[in-house]
Formats: structure tokens, C-alpha cells, sequence
């Protein structure tokens, strides 16, 4: 078994105008998704980031504070997942509830050193 | 396994979140409060994902406290005009306006705003379903099949007209009471039937508007000051016509008038309820109004079991009643439609002699197809006929079309 992050790319709900019944039921939606992925035993753990971003470039070390309005596709989370391959995490990101808002799922695999 | 929340949990808490935070703050800052209400869905939404707090009305209900104090910093970095809240001693009273009690008297306090006579008829029920329901803007659009922009214009004349008029944020006292409540059933009445005899094809929408006008008249019921016979007229009717939503259209979304309803798919619990309500609006006996009128016929019609057995001599009375009561073309329609239906055709011809195709705008086909039914009672086939194709050029809601194609249809093969 190898481990793989989920990162949750767009689908900002700050900026999707939202009712809260819409909310509701996406949150609906990713209760069942994180439950599958638990009694599947194959979510470790994750978490949903903040949109507020502070970000620090180049040599002279520049700060910007920036908002998700600011960013076009903004980080909102991710899910470290236990699978055999990246064929299985794909499997897994199938339940991903907001691609119809535009959102995206990355898939990158945890790199091992083994000495 | 998570517990599966209460349906329109959110939605119902928004209201009252937005009520409450707005007797805090007052109606001017209801933009500010809105957002705030806003962000707090969009929050909870994603940090339940993973664990849903254990009690998640008062989780919701602490997180609109911590609103509170948000908002107030807001205003005073926006230095907007602060409302008489000392966050020390006063947290005791801000307190106590998150009990239950004081939540349902702050959203009846919503609804008597955006039921104010002040506003446009049309944005009072554009803005009692944002403030007081939660819709938001798409919601509504798609619930009354009018546009964003549209929507979003009324909401924001409703704004203006509330904060040109000053209107306080308060259930109107003594005489004043009476008049704004019936403008309050009035928005009520208008919201259940925008689901009840809506041209939306979409069935699940049309049960949330006629679920929210239930919702809201109940919480009329619920305080003393607004519990009268009238509301409990209000609410038996809303509760009759629920009762057969579901029959009005066929799984193939075709129309199904009373004849041909599956009088066994009738949602008994609702007629019940209807029924117990209605006993407690005639109570003292006296001055019905038009909802306890319609009411008593909405509820005769679901006494007869079936179609052929209805008590049309009733449903005439009834009608009757109504029409003296609230003289309108539209009753007078009706009881000619009651009589051919009784066979009483002489005076089913008077009624419909009293009446213009005019009297009902863009639902004249609503006169033409009474008189075509006319027509066909005492065997005139063809103008029969005449008065269908008048109806179809007239009709512009496609369900209603598709109804009166099919009736000429089967009159020209009969004939």
C-alpha cells in the first residue's frame, strides 16, 4: 500500500453565491464520501484549508495577503488516502462532490525514500 | 455513520439567524448580516465534512452569538452607525434574544417587515423567502420562474422602500395588528400557491414553496398575537390543497384535473390536519373570512369519494359565500363550472353571461374553457370546439396546452 494526496483544487464556496440548502446537501454529500472512504479504511486524514492566503516569494522575500478572489485556483483541502496505485485513488476521487462547481482533484503520490 | 441532518436544517436556520441578528443590529445593517450569515453556512459546511458536531443546532446557534461580535467590529471599523450594545453587560441580553422563544419572535418580526404594506406586493414575497426562508437569489428565481436579475431588482427595492420608509423591526401593536396581518396570509397565501398552481414542472420545488407557506403559517399559530381563525382558515386550506399536490400531475408530468385525480393517493394526514384546523377556525362562528370559505370548499371536494359524488350543491353555497364576501370574476367562473358540473345549465349560462373573456387577463383561456364545458353540456358540439381553440391560442402555460389539446382531441373523435 502506498500513500496519496487528494488535493482539492477550485470550487471556492466563498465565491459560488451558495443558498444554504445547497450547502446542506454538498456537505451531505461529503459526510457519505468521507464515511465510504472510513469503514473502506482507506482515509488516514485531511483537512479544509482557510481561503485566506499570505504568500511569500523570491529572494527578497515578498508578502502578499491575497483572498481566494484574488487566486484562480485556490487549495481548499486535501485527503491523505491509503491505495495500491494512482488507478485506485481515481477510483476513489470519483466521489469528489463539487466537480460540478468546476472543482478539481490532484493526485500525487507520497514520495518513500527507502534508503 | 454520521447522523443525517434534519432536512432544510440550514436553510431554516439561516431565517433564523438573519432575524435575530437583524433585532440585534436593525433592519439597515440586514446586507451586513446576511453575509455573516452566509460565511457561517459556508464554514460549517466544510469543517462538518470530516465530523459533524454532536448537536448541530446549537452549534449553529453559538456560532450566530460569535456573529454578533463579528458584526459589531465591523460596523465600528466601517463606522457605520452603531446600534446602543455595550458587548460587556449587554452580552446578558443578546443572550437571551437566542432562546427559542425570542428566535420565533424575531422571525415573526421578519415576516410583518417583509409583509409591510410599504413594500411592493411582488417583492414581499421575493423578500420574505430570502430573509425569512433562506432561498437565495437562484432559489427564488427558479421557484417563481422569473429571473435573477429580476429577483435581485425586487430585493433590492424591498431594501430601499424599508430603509426610506424607516420601518421598524417589530410585530405591529393594537389596531395596526389585524390590517398587517391579513397583508402577512395575503404574502402566505401567494407563496403556497406560486407551488400549488405553478407551471414549474419541477414537483420538488413546488413542495418546498407550499412547505415554507405551511411552515410560516404555522409559526403564525404559534404565538398568541397572531393566532386567529382566520390563520387557522389559512392553514386548513394550505393543508386540503396539499393533500392532493402530488395527484395533479401524472408520472408523465401530465395535467389531471379533479375527475380524474387517483382519489386514493390523497395524503390522508394532511386532510386530517386540515380538519382539525378548520374546526379550530370556526370556533366562535362568527365573520368568516374568504379562507375559511375556500377552506370549506377545497375540503369538499376531498369528502367526496368520488368525483361523481361530490356535493356540488355545497361547493355552490360555498361559492356563493365567497363571492359575497370578495366579489371576483373568478368566483363567479367557478360556480358556473359548479353548476354544469350539477347540471344546473340555466344557471351556469347566467354566470357565464355576467363575465368577460377580459376579466381574466392573461388567463382567459380559464373563461373560454368553462364555456366550451358549457357548450358540450348541452350538446353543442361545435362550439364547443370554437371555444377550446380560443382557449388554446390564449393559454400560454405548456401543462395547461397539452390539457385542453387532449379535451378537443376526444371531442372530435366523439363527435
Amino acid at each position: 500500500m502506498k500513500e496519496f494526496m487528494m488535493i482539492f483544487i477550485g470550487a471556492d464556496y466563498t465565491e459560488l453565491g451558495l443558498s444554504p440548502e445547497d450547502l446542506q446537501s454538498r456537505m451531505g454529500q461529503w459526510f457519505a464520501w468521507h464515511d465510504k472512504m472510513t469503514q473502506a479504511g482507506i482515509v488516514s486524514h485531511g483537512n479544509a484549508l482557510t481561503p485566506q492566503i499570505r504568500r511569500v516569494v523570491g529572494k527578497n522575500r515578498t508578502v502578499t495577503d491575497l483572498t481566494s478572489a484574488e487566486v484562480k485556483e485556490i487549495v481548499g483541502g486535501y485527503y491523505i488516502v491509503k491505495a495500491k496505485d494512482f488507478d485506485a485513488v481515481e477510483k476513489i476521487a470519483e466521489d469528489y462532490p463539487d466537480y460540478d462547481l468546476g472543482g478539481t482533484v490532484e493526485i500525487r503520490e507520497i514520495m518513500v525514500f527507502d534508503q | 455513520m454520521e447522523p443525517k441532518l434534519i432536512d432544510h436544517l440550514f436553510r431554516h436556520h439561516s431565517g433564523k439567524m438573519v432575524s435575530v441578528l437583524t433585532r440585534i443590529f436593525g433592519i439597515k445593517h440586514l446586507e451586513i448580516i446576511e453575509d455573516a450569515v452566509q460565511d457561517t453556512f459556508i464554514k460549517a459546511s466544510i469543517s462538518w465534512r470530516n465530523k459533524q458536531p454532536e448537536y448541530p443546532e446549537a452549534w449553529l446557534t453559538q456560532a450566530a452569538k460569535n456573529r454578533v461580535l463579528d458584526i459589531f467590529r465591523k460596523l465600528k471599523t466601517e463606522r457605520k452607525h452603531l446600534p446602543n450594545i455595550n458587548l460587556g453587560t449587554d452580552a446578558i441580553a443578546i443572550n437571551e434574544l437566542f432562546l427559542d422563544s425570542e428566535i420565533e419572535d424575531a422571525q415573526l418580526r421578519m415576516i410583518f417587515t417583509a409583509c409591510h404594506p410599504k413594500l411592493d406586493a411582488r417583492d414581499r414575497i421575493s423578500f420574505a423567502l430570502k430573509t425569512v426562508s433562506g432561498f437565495s437569489i437562484k432559489e427564488i428565481s427558479s421557484a417563481l420562474l422569473t429571473k435573477e436579475d429580476t429577483i435581485k431588482k425586487r430585493l433590492l427595492r424591498a431594501r430601499k422602500a424599508i430603509e426610506q420608509s424607516q420601518l421598524k423591526f417589530q410585530i405591529p401593536q393594537g389596531k395596526a395588528l389585524p390590517q398587517r396581518l391579513e397583508s402577512v396570509m395575503e404574502v402566505l397565501y401567494l407563496i403556497f400557491n406560486e407551488g400549488f398552481h405553478s407551471n414549474n414542472r419541477n414537483i420538488l420545488i413546488r413542495k418546498e414553496l407550499c412547505g415554507e407557506a405551511m411552515r410560516l403559517t404555522q409559526m403564525l399559530l404559534k404565538n398568541e398575537l397572531t393566532r386567529t381563525p382566520e390563520v387557522y382558515a389559512l392553514c386548513a386550506l394550505m393543508c386540503f390543497h396539499s393533500a392532493r399536490l402530488e395527484t395533479k400531475t401524472n408520472a408523465g408530468n401530465e395535467l389531471l384535473d379533479l375527475k380524474n385525480q387517483d382519489r386514493a393517493e390523497w395524503y390522508i394526514p394532511l386532510i386530517k390536519m386540515g380538519n382539525s384546523m378548520m374546526n379550530k377556525a370556526v370556533v366562535d362562528q362568527t365573520g368568516f373570512s374568504c379562507y375559511h370559505y375556500e377552506a370549506a370548499i377545497a375540503a369538499e371536494h376531498l369528502r367526496a369519494k368520488t368525483f361523481e359524488t361530490t356535493d356540488w350543491g355545497k361547493i355552490h353555497y360555498w361559492y356563493q359565500c365567497l363571492n359575497a364576501l370578495q366579489p371576483m370574476p373568478i368566483h363567479v367562473l367557478n360556480m358556473a363550472v359548479v353548476c354544469i358540473q350539477n347540471q344546473d345549465l340555466e344557471i351556469a349560462k347566467a354566470y357565464l353571461d355576467d363575465i368577460k373573456p377580459e376579466d381574466f387577463e392573461q388567463r382567459a383561456y380559464l373563461f373560454y374553457g368553462a364555456k366550451a364545458e358549457y357548450f358540450l353540456a348541452v350538446n353543442k358540439c361545435n362550439d364547443a370546439i370554437k371555444y377550446l381553440d380560443l382557449a388554446l391560442n390564449t393559454v400560454n402555460n405548456q401543462l395547461e396546452k397539452d390539457y385542453l389539446q387532449k379535451k378537443k382531441l376526444k371531442l372530435l373523435n366523439h363527435k
